[in-house]
Order: structure tokens, then sequence, then C-alpha cells
């Protein structure tokens, strides 16, 4: 016999009360004790936006100096192309943000657990996913179309319509990520590696095949000209149906940019109503596929698998064969740790792949006498892709490090082995890797540029001051600044000491570069624009030495405070 | 309140749970036994419908699990090992929160609210936010919550671990009391001594199947040997062949 029917609550308007008081008491704790914090975030994304801006305003800029109308469909083309990127990127980070957050978070199978509707968790998990994916989005994209408003000379309204389009425009790739990941999981077939593999290499073969033809269409309408650029844009063409949800919006946003406020209209509404009603299937299927989803889910179980010494150990250990064998067995020990957890280097792995295959296309559109980009400005935009990346990088995985090290510390205490060990340890793991990675990133990329030797040479030894100095930042402020409390090596990141750690390593890199590297580049840049009349003179090196002596410092100081704060310690 | 019927429940090729039958009326305090993954945890997650059987049925309450799930997990409260707190929440507004998922009444919520802080000592810093309690702190808050709505079935799986001999008291002293109101609790422990002294029946689990059901007596008869519930549970565990499929017990 069953119980009474128990009474329902109203799960919608719960959720957002949770959520806003999440917000809330987040907010507040974020002010009280963590303002270096917030404002790292808002000076970082300031930062990004304002570059982002300073190089759309030149683009755009160099499109009215050779005459390119800006309304025309060339730029279209552009924004299609533009609009269709943001939009798979999209649907890619939604999709991962809320596999997690649906599959894997402590508070997905707390609510599973309760009366709560499958469908609200996933309206609840949705909008934290889909805001926290746009982010980036906004960031970039407002800075791209307030540069073209601004150059162009748009009506005000076409301001006040960005905003709108841009996030109507985050929830149809969102929720259609969401029903997809979703579905995935609930009628993935069993055998997840291959079928993942199979559906990697299709996309990853049409996309080669794809970016061909963009580039020989390209390369073709540059040394030619006039119907080759039709054969270019034919190639955005799958891009420019009317049924592409990216199409809308370069419809509606070049409507507003012509002053056709009823034709910016219609493609808004189109953006909006679209991406609601995708919403609310996305619901739906999470309404009858969550619960039984996350139960296979965990009925596929984990395969049993076998872990060895890989060849890649070996050479780890190769590497810092200048070490005694204990501390090399603890900087093997935690390398293997890393090489294990794809998640630490995937990113890693994207972003080196992408640069050296943007770098290689350069040099094909060079062949091709095109002069638009120069390759001093492109090899300096990759030594400072590559430094961020490793500061980003190497706070996220070396810094946290010796904090969670120290919960365990009493496994090292029993050991044969001193605490300045340990430390020499972690920082022959981080520059090792760092070094190898970075300097294979930028002396490739800079041969395929075709750089000529002074400015491989300044490039080489500047990413090594870089990749030596931002290792030593972070394992010398994580024995400074431990936080041994906290199991989350993400939180540590975010604690007082990691944004310690994140600013210095910033200011470290603008250093370096500024006087290293970006006057070499201002002289050979000025060269191009002048047609060889600049001239370069002995000051262009005078502040190698300066951030050399920066770098020594970086080197030794953490290092040092690092390694009298941890004998110091009680475990 | 608990009817488990024949259920399987599969890991890929690993069998978790096999062929379990368990009838739990309502008011029974019930001890769940095992050795590391024996399967308890599996059987409880099939309790608060995380997970669904591969075969058989689970009803809680008079509600299948899977075709009536939201009745039926109204009438759950599940305490896991981990606990699970909102960080940036403070322990009134997560008991808040809970109060309002299962839809109590306000002001019946607000003095549940005051009982269950009392209960369970949680003044001093219930109004902190949860992100700085401690182990003990949050598994308290944790309890607090799960009784907050008035359960009719309560599941905890290892509730002693992280609280100190005090709490320990006051808890079993609680669960009994609990028990004798009516409710139902499903305890899973690896504390026997705890089970001993609690539990009206208790099941013993081993490589997914129930081997011994029953009040002490009950497995003192199935044992064949006198002794305390540690004798009967290393008697009856080690008794199993490892390689061979045994015949479960029904209860």
């Amino acid at each position: 016999m069953s119980a009474s029917l128990p009474p329902v609550a109203d799960q919608g308007a719960l959720f957002r009360r949770l959520r806003a008081r999440l917000a809330r008491n987040g907010l507040r704790v974020l002010l009280e004790t963590g303002r270096a914090r917030l404002v790292t975030m808002i000076a970082t994304s300031a930062f990004v936006a304002a570059f982002t801006f300073g190089v759309s305003l030149y683009l755009f800029n160099e499109l009215r100096v050779n005459d390119v109308p800006f309304k025309g469909g060339i730029v279209e083309a552009l924004f299609d192309l533009l609009f269709f990127t943001l939009g798979t990127m999209l649907v890619f980070s939604t999709g991962i943000i809320l596999y997690a957050s649906l599959f894997t978070s402590p508070e997905a199978r707390f609510l599973l657990c309760s009366p709560a509707r499958a469908d609200h968790i996933f309206a609840t998990k949705f909008q934290a996913a889909v805001a926290f994916s746009s982010w980036g989005f906004v960031i970039l994209g407002l800075p791209i179309f307030v540069g073209y408003g601004l150059i162009s000379g748009v009506p005000w309204y076409f301001y006040a319509l960005l905003p709108l389009f841009l996030l109507g425009y985050v929830i149809l790739p969102g929720s259609v990520s969401a029903a997809g990941c979703l579905l995935l999981v609930r009628y993935m077939p069993r055998n997840r590696k291959q079928f993942f593999a199979l559906v990697g290499l299709v996309l990853a073969a049409g996309a080669l095949y794809w970016l061909y033809r963009v580039g020989l269409g390209f390369r073709r309408s540059v040394a030619t000209a006039g119907r080759e650029v039709d054969d270019l844009i034919g190639q955005f063409a799958a891009f420019r149906s009317g049924a592409v949800p990216s199409h809308w919006m370069t419809r509606g946003v070049m409507a507003a940019a012509r002053g056709d406020l009823t034709g910016a209209l219609v493609p808004l509404a189109q953006v909006w109503s679209n991406g609601l009603v995708m919403f609310l299937i996305a619901a739906f299927v999470a309404r009858r596929v969550y619960r039984t989803a996350y139960d296979r889910l965990s009925a596929f179980g984990r395969a049993k698998k076998i872990y060895r010494t890989g060849a890649l150990d070996r050479v780890m250990d190769a590497l810092v064969f200048y070490l005694d064998k204990r501390t090399r067995v603890l900087v093997v020990k935690d390398f293997r740790t890393f090489r294990r957890d794809p998640t630490q280097w995937v990113v890693l792995a994207i972003f080196g792949l992408l640069m050296l295959f943007g770098a290689s296309n350069f040099r094909q559109y060079a062949a091709a006498d095109l002069a638009v980009m120069d390759k001093y400005a492109i090899s300096l935009m990759n030594l400072c892709g590559t430094s961020i990346l490793l500061c980003a990088g190497l706070s996220r995985f070396v810094f946290p490090l010796i904090s969670l090290e120290g919960r365990k510390f009493w496994i090292l205490g029993l050991t044969p082995l001193s605490r300045d060990q340990l430390l020499r340890g972690k920082f022959a793991f981080a520059a090792t890797g760092a070094l190898v990675v970075a300097e294979t990133l930028i002396l490739a990329s800079d041969a395929l540029l075709g750089l000529p030797g002074p400015g491989l040479v300044l490039h080489a030894v500047a990413v090594a001051v870089i990749a030596l100095g931002l290792s030593a930042l972070n394992v010398g402020l994580g024995a400074y600044l431990p936080t041994f409390k906290e199991t989350d090596p993400s939180k540590i990141v975010v604690g007082f000491g990691g944004t310690v750690n994140m600013v210095t390593g910033l200011a470290f890199l603008v250093a370096v570069i500024g006087l290293m590297v970006v006057p070499f580049h201002v002289v050979e840049l000025a060269k191009g624009a002048t047609g060889g009349a600049a001239r370069a003179g002995p000051w262009v090196y005078a502040g190698v030495p300066v951030a050399l002596l920066v770098g020594a410092a970086a080197l030794v100081l953490p290092l040092r405070a690092g390694a009298r704060s941890l004998r110091r310690m009680e475990f | 309140m608990i009817d488990i019927r024949t259920v399987t429940k599969s890991y890929g090729p690993k069998v978790a749970v096999r062929d379990l039958s368990l009838h739990v009326p309502a008011g029974e305090l019930f001890a769940f036994l095992g050795p590391n993954g024996a399967g308890k945890t599996t059987t409880i997650k099939m309790l608060c419908g995380l997970l669904f059987p591969t075969t058989g049925s689970v009803s809680v309450g008079g509600f299948d699990l899977r075709t009536d799930g939201d009745h039926a997990r109204a009438l759950v409260s599940y305490v896991p090992d981990q606990p699970f707190l909102y960080e940036k929440l403070t322990g009134r507004e997560f008991l808040q929160f809970t109060a309002d998922l299962y839809a109590m009444p306000a002001p019946r919520a607000a003095d549940k609210i005051d009982e269950v802080i009392e209960l369970f000592h949680l003044d001093e810093f219930v109004d902190d936010l949860t992100e700085r309690y401690s182990h003990g702190m949050r598994q308290r808050t944790v309890f607090a919550a799960a009784l907050v709505h008035e359960p009719k079935l309560l599941i905890a799986d290892e509730p002693t671990v992280g609280l100190d001999p005090k709490s320990i008291r006051e808890l079993k002293l609680l669960l009994r009391k609990l028990a004798a109101g009516g409710m139902t609790i499903f305890l899973s422990t690896h504390t026997l001594d705890i089970a001993q002294e609690l539990a009206d029946r208790i099941g013993i689990l081993d490589r997914g199947t129930l081997l011994g059901c029953g009040t002490m007596d009950d497995l003192r008869r199935q044992a064949n040997q006198d002794g305390s519930l540690e004798d009967l549970f290393m008697k009856i565990t080690e008794e199993t062949p490892e390689t061979t499929e045994t015949t479960p017990v029904t209860a």
C-alpha cells in the first residue's frame, strides 16, 4: 500500500532563490576576503577586451585603407565565419562543462537523491554552464563589434542591440550542446573509446579539408583579383544559408549597422525564439533521460587498466640527470601524475598544434606575396601567447603541488629526503617541462614563420628566462603561501596565495617581454612600414641585461623564501 | 517501507548486487553489513533513486523508484559518507533550502529548523558559511538537514565517521528514538558494535549476495554458533567460497 502523496514544491522558484543566495553570499565573501582576486579577474578581462578592441580597430582600419566596403559581402562573410566559430566553441565548451556538472559533481548526486525534478536540476546546471562558457564569448565579441561600429559609423541602436544579440546567441548553441550531451550519455554505444575516436577523426578530416579549401581560395584571391574572391566567399556558403543561426546573427548585426532597425529586429527575434525553444527541448530531453543517463554512465564501470612505467618517464628521468637519485624519483612521480591526467595537458597540446598550424599557414601566405600580416607581429603574438599559457599552466598545476603534498607530508617525512630536496625536485619538474614545451613551440613556430637568426636567438633566450622564472615563482610561492586545508587544486589556485602568484607571474612576463623582445619587434615593424628607412641602434638590446637580472631575481628569491618557509613548517 | 525484489545490478561485466530480495517494514532499524565492495553502497544508491536495478524492482513506501521516483524520493533522506553542503550557504540557509525542497509549510519548517539546530547543537556555527565547517560540523549539519523534513525512511552510510564519541553516543540514542517513533532506518556500517547494539535486524552482504539476514538469534542459528556479531560476521562471510555463486537469502 502506498503512503500518501507528498506535497510538491515550486522548484523553479526554489532554484532561482538558491542561485541568487549563492551568488549574493559568494560576492560578499569575494568583497570581504578576495578583493585581490576580484581585481585580478576584472583587470585580466579588461586587458583581454582592450587587446581585442585594439586589434579589431587596427584590422577594420586596414579594411578602410584598402577600400573594402564595411557593409558588403566580404565583411558579412567574415562575420558569418566569426559567429559560426564562436557558436561551435560554445557548443563544445558548454557540453564539457555541463557533462561535468550533471554527471560527476557532488551537487548533482545530492539533488538526484532528493525529490528535485530532473528538468529543474538540468535547468539550474545549464544556466551556470552557459554563463561560465559564454563569459569569453562576450569579452571577445563585444570589443570586436564596438570596434567595427566605431570605424564604420553606425547608428546608436547598433550598440544597444549588441548585448541582446550576443546574450541571445549563447542560448541556442548551449541548448543544442546540452541536449546532445544528455542523449549521447544516454544512448552512447558501449565501446566509447572507439566511438569518440571515430567521431574525432571524421571531424578533424572535415575541418582540415575545409581549411585547405579556404586557404587555397584566400591565396588565389589575394594573388589575383575578381572572380577568385567569389570563390573564397563560396567556401563559406555552408555558414551563410538562411537556416544557420550564425547567419541570423550576421544579418541582424549588419542590418543594425546599415540603419535598418526592422531588418535587425527580425533576426534578433529569430535568435531568441529559436534559442528558447531549443532550451525547452533540451529540458524536455533532460526530464526524460537525465536520471537514466546518470544510471547508464555509472553502469559502464571502469575498464581495468594496468599502468606501467612509460618511455616518457625514462626521458624525464634522463632530463634531470644532474639531480641525486632520490630527488629524481620525486620528479618522475610528479611527471607521471601529470601525464596520466589528460585534463592537465590537453589544452597545452591543442594550443601548440593551433600555433604551429597558424605559423605554417603564414609561410604559405607569405609565399603568395601576402603582406597583410607581418611575421614579426605574428611571432611576438606567439611568444606572448606561449608565455601566458605557461603562466596559467604553471599556476594551475605547479603552484598547488606543495599545498597538496602537505596533507600527506608524513609520507615524505618518513623518506630520507630533505625539504630542500623536495623543493628542488618540484622546481626541476616544473622547469624541465616548461622549458621543453615553450622552446619547442617558439623555435618551431619562428622557424615556420621564417624569422631571421637574431630574432630566433632573442626569442629562445626570452622564453628560457620566462620558463625558469615562472617555474621558480610557482614553486617558491607555492611553498611560501601554501593552503594545506584545501584538497581541491583549483581552489588552491584561486585562493590568496594563488592570486598573488598569478599577478606576480603576469607582471614578471610583461617585464621580461617588454624589456627583452618588444624593442626589437618595434624596430622591425618600423622597418617594414618605412620600407627599410628605420634603423636599429644598440639601444634595441639595452633591455636584455636588465631582463636577465629580473629573471635571476625571479629564480633565486622565491625559491629561497619558499625553502626557508618549508624548513620552518610543522606538519 | 522498503521492498527490494530480486534485484540484480551490474556495472558492465561486474555484478555488484545479485538477486537481492529484502523487505524492511516501517519503524524498523535495519543494519546492512558487508566487506568493502560487497554491494552495500550500490543497494543504497538504488534505494535513493540514484541508480536503477538492471533487473528486479525497488520500492519505497509503495512507490516504485523507476516509475514513480519523485514520490518515492520525497519520503527518503540519505546521509552519505561524504556529506554534501553548498559551500556558499550558511547551515541555516541549507536547512531552509532542504525544507523548501520537500515543500514543507513555512511555519512547520521554521519550527523543525529550530528543533534540529538544538538537537544537533548547531547553534554556535549555523549562521556561518558551510565552507568553514570541520568534518564533524558538516556531518551534523547534513544529519539535521536529513531529518528536518521528517522523512519516512532515513538511509545513512557510515554515519559515525568523523563524529566524536559524545556525538556518536547521542546519534545512537537518536536513531533508536526515531525508529521507535515510526521512522524506518537503513544503516550501512562497518562498525559491528553499533549494528549489534542498535539494529532490530541485520543483513550481511558479500560479493553482491545477501548471505544472512535477521535478528542476532536468527544469525546465530544460521551460523550455527553463539558469540558476538563479529564472530557471526566472520563465520558467515568466510564460509562463502570465492569462486562459486551462493544461494542468496530472502528477507
